[in-house]
């Protein structure tokens, strides 16, 4: 089981959706949603600056588009793992599959590509079989469909 | 994980059944039985409740988002519809635009056509008072010819008949004073008395003729104009 999950989406009832899959199929204990980019950048910053990566979620869902925000998912996760210390599951949740996109997701780190639909929870299932290798980097990216 | 004390955990179960009221979340997931049958049995409730409530508030959720995501769908079609109708009043401002435009040309055209009707008909009319002017002219000339005309022949009527006269008188005379002459040296006058006569009687004749002649030739050119 994920011990810490932090999803960052701007459709709030996504949050709910998403929060009660993850209950229901037990993948994580702790789940905060947030509806920027800019905000969970800030947070990263601060567990970078204050040296206290324990408050650090331990997987990171983040959409590809997140309306009111200044930068992408993409960027999100680059910021993430080239500018905060890495050291997170981290993938894009987004209802888009264009493999440009998902190029670009890749070159800026992240792990995996989940397709955003009304029936999330068998990809959420298959997810939760690989995470560990995403939890030790061995597992390569992968797109759920 | 959590240890809950035997107190606790009677409470708990207590509390479920007097009041249904069970913990629920992911709390539940940090608990740890230690054989405890009734306690675990409780937790095993909880979990089920909590996941019957999930998955009924999973699928409500699911149901708004669908709602959403068609409302949206309609949004852009509206939108778009709006768009294509703002697109329509444009090209039908700018036909209007348009046919104002060609209106100004056609009031400016029929502007000048009535400002040139109105010079035509100037024109017509000054053409018409030239007309008139010329035929009065024309009509004055006429008199004035004819009234030379007239005048001619009367100058020539009257030399015709002057002239005429004065050969009748003339031969008259000749005549007369050969006659008046023969009479007066005593010759004999049978001869030319008989021409005197004959002559005077045509010269009397021809006089009267002529006359009779330009009195007529004036009537008929009186009766005429």
């Amino acid at each position: 089981m994920i011990d810490s999950i932090l999803l960052v989406d701007d459709e709030d009832l996504f949050h709910l959706v998403f929060e009660d899959a993850c209950s229901l199929l037990d993948i994580s204990l702790s789940l905060k949603s947030i509806s920027s980019a800019d905000e969970a950048a800030a947070m990263f910053k601060k567990w970078f600056d204050d040296k206290t990566p324990e408050y650090r979620p331990e997987c990171v869902f983040v959409d590809l588009n997140i309306i009111g925000s200044s930068f992408d998912g993409i960027e999100l996760i680059r910021k993430i793992n080239f500018e905060y210390g890495n050291h997170v599951v981290i993938g894009i949740i987004s209802s888009s599959n264009e493999s440009e996109e998902q190029a670009k997701a890749l070159q800026a780190g992240a792990q995996f590509w989940i397709i955003k639909s009304d029936d999330i929870e068998p990809r959420l299932e298959e997810f939760k079989k690989d995470y560990d290798g995403y939890k030790d980097k061995s597992a390569s990216f992968k797109v759920y469909r | 994980m959590i240890t809950p004390d035997k107190e606790t955990r009677r409470q708990l179960i207590e509390l479920k059944e007097q009041k249904d009221i069970c913990l629920e979340g992911n709390i539940l997931k940090t608990f740890k039985v230690n054989n405890d049958k009734e306690f675990e049995s409780y937790l095993e409730y909880c979990n089920t409740k909590d996941k019957d409530a999930r998955k009924k508030r999973m699928g409500i959720t699911k149901q708004v988002q669908e709602q959403n995501i068609r409302l949206s769908h309609l949004n852009e079609e509206n939108q778009k519809m709006m768009n294509d109708l703002q697109n329509k009043i444009t090209e039908i401002e700018e036909s209007k635009l348009t046919f104002e435009v060609q209106n100004k040309e056609l009031e400016e055209w029929k502007k000048e056509n009535i400002e040139l009707t109105e010079k035509l008909q100037s024109e017509m009319m000054k053409s018409e008072k030239a007309r008139v002017d010329a035929e009065a002219a024309k009509q004055n000339a006429e008199n004035d010819l004819d009234l030379l005309q007239k005048k001619t022949q009367n100058e020539l009527i009257s030399t015709i008949v002057k002239v005429a006269l004065w050969v009748i008188m003339g031969v008259g005379f000749v005549t007369t004073g050969v006659y008046v002459l023969t009479l007066f040296i005593g010759k004999d006058t049978q001869v030319i008395s008989a021409a005197w006569s004959n002559i005077f009687g045509i010269l009397l004749t021809n006089a009267f003729s002529i006359v009779g002649t330009i009195m007529g030739i004036k009537y008929a050119t009186e009766n005429k104009q």
